[in-house]
């Protein structure tokens, strides 16, 4: 029951920040290819986005990626593309609960469709049969992009320890996510769930980036101002995503 | 009489009629912009497969005749202009001239690279899709992916275009929803507004300096 308020009270706490300072800065939409036009990012935390770059980049040359690289040594490609199929099929509830928040039916019912297909015949997910069968592709949902849908902003930049670039409408988002974890209130004990939670972080973010190693040192080599460079591409993937929920 | 009259004429407007179907489908396929893309990526697989440029040692060599197939692709003025944003307006033309030259030597690097890796390593079983062309007006989008065999993955590579004097030419590539334009241009304002566009341009001559002496492993 403490857990519970504890999840809710840090949940309201998050998403009243986000509001506030998302209303405060609403010019981060809309980009436009003018030549003329400045671009249009806003980011008044640069000083701890900076930093919080400057960690992340040392966690990832020191920690993430020499153990990415040991273990894209050991397991074979396609074993590791198995293991990514298998944590996006348990990750179901954030995106099934999201496509309902917007509203999109079919979208919900696919996704359910994919999990118990692919989590039976698929073997746990690591095997996507849902899509190589029966053409039920893979989608996308996050609460930032309802949060979107509904007309908020994306607030200012926001660069998180660990996680890396988001923004403020995002990091409420990516909160709320997590919050829908049904491990969250299945498992008995702080210890259990912190040692699930963690075990799905940090093996997800390990065999992700395996399977993305010269991803970043290719942005690395011609880029002119690293921060600049994922900032922007950060923004605009998230424009696209946005966009792509609006539409469909 | 007026059989054979009849003939000649069948045959000559036959002639006729074949001869503009063709000159005109020419035309079209020469001016499309994915029809463009098409054939440019077609040259750049001839260059990669060239006996002549196989190996790492050759590298430098295959890039510098890839720059040489796309570069008359691009608008270099407009994608120069379009990525200095605000800034164009306060320069001279031979500053102009200067950034011209270096960052459209940039982008082609970068693009020169990122296709010769992904080729180097899987050869012909990498894939090109060219899924369509949108034109609205002067401007026009074509869509396509690459087929990474190995992550069993589709990148997509959008090429924009705008006419110019009746030739379609390149003024920005997106990848995977990132506007390359877009993203050094939020660097270059970066950049200039901590420090000055002097800077931007020593730093631009450093990266390719950079990037001249330690060629990425292919």
């Amino acid at each position: 029951m403490l857990r519970k308020l504890v999840l809710a009270a840090s949940l309201l706490g998050t998403l009243q920040l986000g509001f506030i300072l998302a209303v405060a800065d609403a010019q981060m939409e809309n980009p436009t290819l003018d030549a003329a036009a400045p671009v249009p990012i806003s980011d008044p935390f640069e000083p701890f986005n900076q930093a919080m770059f400057s960690f992340n980049l040392k966690l990832d040359e020191y920690v993430l990626r020499p153990v990415a690289t040991g273990y894209a040594a050991v397991l074979p490609l396609g074993a590791r593309q198995g293991v990514g199929r298998f944590f996006d099929n348990i990750n179901i509830a954030p995106r099934l609960g999201n496509k309902l928040l917007q509203m999109k039916l079919v979208g919900a019912g696919k996704e359910l469709s994919r999990f118990l297909i692919n989590t039976t015949i698929g073997g746990l997910g690591f095997f996507d049969v849902a899509d190589s069968w029966l053409g039920l592709e893979a989608s996308h949902a996050d609460f930032g992009q309802t949060l979107a849908q509904y007309g908020m902003s994306s607030g200012p930049y926001l660069v998180l320890p660990f996680f890396g670039p988001s923004t403020v409408r995002d990091t409420v988002g990516f909160g709320v996510d997590g919050a829908m974890q049904p491990m969250n209130y299945l498992l008995p004990t702080y210890p259990e769930l912190i040692a699930a939670r963690g075990g799905w972080v940090v093996g997800s973010t390990i065999n992700a980036r395996s399977l993305n190693l010269e991803l970043f040192e290719s942005v690395d080599r011609i880029s002119l101002d690293l921060y600049g460079a994922v900032q922007d591409g950060y923004l605009q993937r998230r424009e696209q995503v946005i966009r792509d929920a609006l539409q469909k | 009489m007026k059989r054979p009259h009849f003939f000649i004429l069948t045959t000559l407007g036959a002639f006729f009629l074949t001869l503009v179907f063709v000159l005109a489908r020419t035309g079209q396929t020469a001016d499309s912009p994915l029809e463009t893309v098409r054939s440019t990526v077609d040259q750049v697989i001839q260059v990669f497969n060239d006996p002549a440029n196989q190996g790492p040692g050759m590298r430098a060599q295959r890039l510098e005749q890839v720059g040489a197939v796309v570069r008359p692709l691009f608008d270099r003025r407009e994608v120069a202009k379009r990525t200095l944003g605000v800034y164009w307006q306060d320069r001279t033309e031979e500053q102009r001239e200067e950034f011209i030259q270096l960052f459209t030597t940039l982008v082609e690097k970068s693009y020169g690279e990122t296709l010769d890796n992904l080729y180097q390593k899987y050869q012909d079983q990498v894939e090109f899709f060219y899924d369509q062309e949108t034109i609205d007006g002067s401007f026009a989008e074509v869509t396509t992916r690459i087929h990474n065999p190995a992550l069993n993955k589709y990148f997509a590579i959008n090429y924009r275009f705008l006419k110019v004097d009746a030739r379609w030419l390149i003024y920005d590539v997106v990848v995977e929803n990132v506007s390359l334009i877009r993203n050094f241009r939020t660097q270059f304002y970066r950049i200039i507004g901590k420090t000055s566009y002097e800077e931007l341009v020593e730093k631009l001559q450093a990266k390719l300096r950079q990037l001249s002496a330690a060629p990425a492993s292919s």
